[in-house]
């Protein structure tokens, strides 16, 4: 539904998006990561053909960008990342106003209007001015005039920042319903939001393509270990530390306080299993002994501040 | 032409329900209010030379440039500036319209509201009309000689609204370039090689209003508003093109 290939943007001699190719297949939810500046709202907006790319191709519904970028415009539904609209016009009256650029056919605008305004619960606040309305009304409307126009492809920037955290559920809720017949571009920086509503993962940082993925794959297949915790009364700290290093599939030992252990292992299942030999073969009674797998924070982190790292190194070079 | 429609309607919207669109139409009523009282009554001093009172209301007076210098950057200042500001020409521009249309359609509103300044005035033509005997012709021709003034003024106006990203600034902007529009005609008075003084008179603006209250139309005096504001209408589209990223 939408290729990108080698896209690039280039400011002066500064690239903020570089080389990203991705494909979104129909129907998929895709989440779109990445700390702020590292170019996803420019990624975005040179799909929606809003800012021509420096070179790549962008396709959307089989529509090319640089052959037809109103074509383009006219697949997509775009909710910009602060929802700007006009604060003197009342809600219909800007919904009939974006159907009418967006090329919706005058036959069709009353039964569209109906559709959104139910769509995104606006029905209590129709005949209201917009500057008078709440952020999470006003998102609504931003979506609403998004989806005026049936576009088979939904791109949402950072839909939910602002908002209360009942509108945030409710904002959230309408995604995943619309990505049963849209196909969905999300970008956000909030992790769980991203594991709540996508199948998909991109993240992007200082303009490239770090990870590609689904939310569980992320987690589990870049660290590759995961972290098990045991505490265990009645073994001295330096030798309990030495017998649980000594366990196939352990690859550190850490002391978190006295009797406490924190352990990153290959393979959890069969570690807890010798740690509870261990513990009975010596006579340590098991405390706790839980293993949890790293969040999509972890991942996030790690890949974005590596990333930074490099940064760092390659502005010194620059610098020299 | 939908969508352009639907873009000249908005920004119609826009102007009337702002206070700015009372304020300048109560302020354009209040100066040529004035100014019409003023022209009838030096006129009415039995030792002036007898004249046509719309010729001098229509371009004769200074006050007449004054005012439109004024006034149309202060209709325009808003129309590009403040979707930037605001950050709606993202909404706008991810539609499927295109800079153009989007230009255009701003233009066109503020042209539209230009003319409903003038709209009131007619009432000094039917006030002149039941004491004396007006011909109507220069009349017409007057406000034809307006309106085609208000496309180049307004023209400038949306280039410079283009440009800015702030109101004043862009009211600013277009106040001076205005000024440069309107008195690089009048630098014929002051060169008397022939030919720069047949080129600039091409430009007199002056003389523009002069003729058309006089009752002459002639095709030169509508050639160059007209492609002058095509000239600065491009100009827009290539600015807001630039800078809409920004």
């Amino acid at each position: 539904m939408i290729e990108v290939q080698d896209l690039t943007k280039r400011y002066f001699d500064r690239e903020v998006v570089k080389s990203v190719s991705f494909f979104v297949p129909e129907g998929e939810v895709l989440g779109f990561l990445g700390p702020n500046g590292a170019g996803k709202t420019t990624t975005m907006r040179m799909i929606c053909a809003y800012l021509p790319p420096t070179a790549g191709s962008v396709k959307v519904a089989g529509v090319d960008l640089a052959q037809d970028p109103l074509g383009v415009r006219a697949r997509i539904g775009y909710l910009p990342e602060n929802v700007a609209l006009y604060p003197e016009m009342r809600v219909e009256e800007f919904l009939r106003f974006r159907a009418a650029i967006e090329g919706v056919p005058a036959k069709e605008v009353p039964e569209r209007l109906a559709y959104v305004v139910d769509r995104c619960m606006l029905g209590d606040v129709q005949r209201q001015v917009i500057g008078t309305l709440s952020k999470g009304y006003r998102q609504r409307v931003g979506l609403a005039a998004a989806l005026i126009h049936k576009p088979p492809v939904l791109i949402l920037d950072e839909p939910t920042v602002g908002l209360d955290p009942r509108q945030i559920v409710k904002i959230r809720e309408l995604i995943v319903e619309l990505g049963r017949d849209h196909t969905v571009i999300l970008s956000t920086h909030i992790l769980p939001e991203v594991e709540q509503v996508c199948r998909r993962v991109l993240i992007i940082d200082d303009g490239r393509i770090v990870a590609d993925g689904t939310p569980e794959s992320l987690r589990t297949g870049f660290s590759g270990l995961s972290a098990v915790t045991v505490e265990l009364e009645g073994a001295d700290g330096a030798s309990a530390a030495q017998v649980l290093g000594g366990i196939a599939g352990v690859e550190k030992v850490e002391v978190l306080a006295d009797g406490r252990f924190q352990l990153a292992v290959r393979d959890g299942k069969a570690v807890r299993r010798e740690v509870f030999r261990a513990a009975v073969a010596r006579g340590w009674h098991i405390l706790e002994l839980s293993q949890s797998v790293p969040s999509l924070e972890d991942v996030f982190l790690r890949l974005t501040t590596r990333e930074e790292v490099t940064g760092e190194a390659a502005a010194e070079v620059s610098y020299a | 032409m939908r969508k352009l429609l639907a873009l000249v309607r908005r920004e119609l919207l826009a102007y009337f329900s702002s206070p700015l669109a009372y304020v300048v139409l109560t302020a354009f009523l209040f100066v040529n209010g004035f100014v019409f009282w003023l022209i009838v009554a030096y006129l009415n001093d039995p030792r002036t030379r007898a004249m046509a009172p719309l010729r001098l209301l229509f371009g004769g007076t200074m006050y007449f440039w004054l005012l439109l210098l004024f006034v149309v950057p202060v209709i325009t200042m808003r129309l590009l500036a403040e979707e930037r500001r605001t950050g709606t020409i993202e909404l706008l521009l991810t539609a499927p319209v295109t800079e153009g249309q989007v230009v255009m359609g701003k233009f066109l509103a503020a042209w539209i509201f230009y003319l409903f300044l003038w709209l009131p005035t007619l009432v000094y033509v039917g006030i002149l009309a039941s004491y004396a005997t007006i011909d109507f012709g220069p009349v017409a021709a007057g406000y034809l000689g307006i309106a085609l003034l208000g496309l180049l003024f307004a023209s400038v106006g949306v280039f410079t609204s283009a440009l800015a990203k702030n109101q004043i600034v862009a009211a600013i902007f277009a106040f001076a370039a205005l000024v440069v529009v309107f008195s690089v005609g009048l630098i014929e008075n002051l060169v008397t090689n022939p030919l720069w003084k047949n080129a600039l008179s091409y430009m007199n603006l002056w003389d523009h209003m002069d003729d058309f209250a006089k009752g002459l139309v002639d095709t030169r005096r509508l050639i160059y508003p007209v492609s002058l504001s095509g000239f600065f209408l491009y100009l827009s589209v290539k600015a807001l093109e630039a800078v809409k990223g920004r």
